[in-house]
């Protein structure tokens, strides 16, 4: 079966197709829905036709919902946290991840 | 009677008519939320969700503990009908009074302990609050207790958390907030862990204690005991040494990482907007989680006026800046945050106006972080409690070419102010005015305009007269 993701990017525009890491929420519905996980994925514009396709939903930092969602294939789950101290820049950190 | 816990709390408001239980299933997932947010438009009374969806029977979520003027009046146990000006003076008179804590052995906030391991943040219904945050919000109304361990103070503020996984929460105390402080002073250069608490669920006046900007080394603890009139019975930790309110409903604890973060935020913020704070947060490692049973979540759905951060703040906020503008001697009156402006407008009256006295109110407000944008100074006659005199006030008396005064700042602006643009934010840059509505200093006492009203433009004789006679005209309303 499908799933279904949020990430959340400052701007769309930081958003590249291709493999990278990034923090998604899992939208299964239940009492553990829009807990986080770190992976590495793949992800593409087009919306997935694939088996291991899945949903990404993408929304910016004010929470905009981009109408469009993208597919996101996770290649491999990490620790749900990156190197960096408090207050820093997440975004900053992920890119040090690829 | 100072309440011995929420509970207590709930009783009085269901009492006086101030609290609807809602027995019918809802959903934590933005059903809570979306109702909490249309009772709070519409100035409507603190909700008991007593069914949520997924959870246990009696896990319950509470929004809204002090969102009207009436909750903050009988959490100060003050008649509910009391003014806005006689609830500021009664918690300014009270604020002054400090009853060191108790250490008690019994709390009712470990009934039910999960620890290490065991842990599991996801047992607690912790709202989707608004369509769009960037997770579940579970500290939306709490107590957020940190300690120095050089000095032994402990700090308590109130600050937003989001449940990140089962055992992890990501925050955003501001950079500028006192537990930044701590853990930059006292945490990070050692790359050592900050040990953390999270209450829940405590008397409503440990709430509002938790939100007022106390200075350093002030023991919140000790002014939320004045201001109840009963020392606040504290517990140990499980697994660190920090001491919390016994009768809290949820206690988190664990440790903030120094080296570690995580994604947070955005979230639906208290001057009404989602303007975009994200990922520049804390990561807290939770060891243990302990709760009431049958715990109730406190919840405040932030968003446009009124609710708990723009009536029970505003009054927080007012009474720590008119105690900062009297320190700095000026000659402040009375100082009124409206809910309506989201402590991004303030009144402040003064004894005597004048360009001058509005610099060094500018002054004031701009000196360290800098939460307030527009201020606007009347004089003395003017009731800075009623928007409509200040209103006039401001259309009538402030010189469109003389009467702002623009000081411009950086890194220490509010992140959340939704005029700023995304990088003024980030980057902490943005503004204050200050809106003098004060006759010029210098202004001779014949040439100031006369107000023309019934108190001002007649003999005493005449409004005497015309009090006196007032039924006799045959004319109703205030005689
Ligand atoms: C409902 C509510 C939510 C708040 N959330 C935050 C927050 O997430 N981060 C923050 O830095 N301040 C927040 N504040 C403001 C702080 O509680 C306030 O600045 C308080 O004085 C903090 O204590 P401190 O001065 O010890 O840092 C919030 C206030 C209210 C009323």
């Amino acid at each position: 079966m499908k799933r279904e993701y949020v990430t959340f990017v400052r701007k769309i525009s930081d958003l590249a197709e291709g493999r990278q890491a990034l923090f998604i929420k899992d939208l299964s519905p239940g009492p553990r829905k829009y807990d986080t996980k770190l992976v590495r994925a793949e992800l593409a514009r087009r919306s997935g036709e694939g088996p291991d396709d899945n949903v990404l939903w993408i929304r910016s930092e004010t929470g905009y919902l981009h109408p469009q969602p993208w597919t996101i294939r996770i290649l491999e789950e990490l620790p749900p946290h990156v190197a960096g101290q408090p207050w820093q820049d997440v975004f900053a950190s992920l890119k040090q991840l690829k | 009677m100072p309440f011995a816990d929420l509970r207590d709390f709930i009783s009085a408001l269901e009492r006086s008519g101030d609290l609807v239980r809602i027995g019918q299933e809802v959903d934590w997932d933005l059903e809570v939320g979306a109702i909490s947010r249309r009772v709070f438009e519409q100035g409507g009374p603190a909700l008991l969700f007593e069914r949520i969806k997924d959870y246990p029977n009696g896990y319950a979520i509470l929004n809204g503990p002090v969102g009207t003027w009436r909750r903050v009046a009988i959490a100060l146990d003050l008649d509910p009908n009391s003014s806005v000006r006689e609830i500021y003076a009664a918690y300014t008179e009270r604020r002054e009074r400090k009853i060191p804590q108790a250490t008690v052995s019994s709390a009712p906030c470990q009934e039910e302990v999960m620890v290490g391991p065991d842990v599991d943040l996801y047992r607690l219904p912790a709202p989707m609050v608004h369509d769009g945050d960037g997770g579940r919000y579970i500290g939306t109304w709490d107590v957020v207790i940190t300690k120095d361990p050089e000095t032994g103070w402990t700090n308590w503020g109130m600050y937003r958390f989001m449940t990140h996984t089962r055992n992890m929460l990501v925050g955003w105390p501001q950079a500028t907030s006192q537990l930044a402080l701590m853990m930059k002073n006292q945490f990070l250069p050692h790359n050592r862990a900050m040990p953390i608490a999270i209450a829940i669920g405590c008397d409503p006046l440990c709430h509002m204690v938790a939100t007022d900007p106390f200075k350093p080394g002030e023991s919140e603890v000790e002014y939320a005991g004045g201001l109840r009139g009963a020392a606040v019975g504290l517990v140990s930790c499980k697994t660190h040494d920090l001491m919390v309110p016994a009768h809290a409903e949820i206690v988190i604890e664990g440790e903030v990482l120094p080296d570690r973060i995580a994604l947070e935020g955005p979230f639906g913020e208290y001057p009404g907007y989602r303007s975009g704070t994200m990922g520049e947060g804390v990561l807290v490692q939770v060891t243990a989680v302990a709760h009431r049973r049958r715990p109730i979540l406190t919840l405040s759905t932030l968003g446009i006026p009124p609710d708990d951060s723009s009536i029970a703040a505003s009054l927080t906020a007012a009474t720590a800046m008119k105690r900062g503008l009297m320190r700095r001697g000026v000659p402040v009156k009375e100082v009124y945050v409206p809910p309506e402006g989201v402590t991004h407008l303030v009144v402040v009256s003064v004894e005597r106006g004048g360009r001058q006295v509005a610099q060094q109110v500018l002054d004031f407000f701009t000196a360290r972080r800098v939460m307030v944008s527009k201020v606007v100074v009347v004089d003395r006659d003017v009731d800075a409690f009623d928007m409509a005199q200040v209103i006039h006030a401001f259309a009538t008396k402030c010189h469109p070419g003389k009467g702002m005064i623009v000081q411009h700042y950086e890194g220490r602006g509010n992140a959340l102010t939704p005029c700023y643009s995304a990088e003024e934010r980030r980057k902490l840059n943005g503004a204050s005015v200050v809106f003098d509505a004060t006759w010029p200093e210098e202004w001779a006492e014949e040439a100031i305009p006369v107000k023309a009203s019934f108190a001002t433009t007649y003999p005493e004789s005449v409004q005497e007269k015309v009090r006196k006679n007032w039924r006799s005209y045959g004319l109703g309303g205030k005689a």
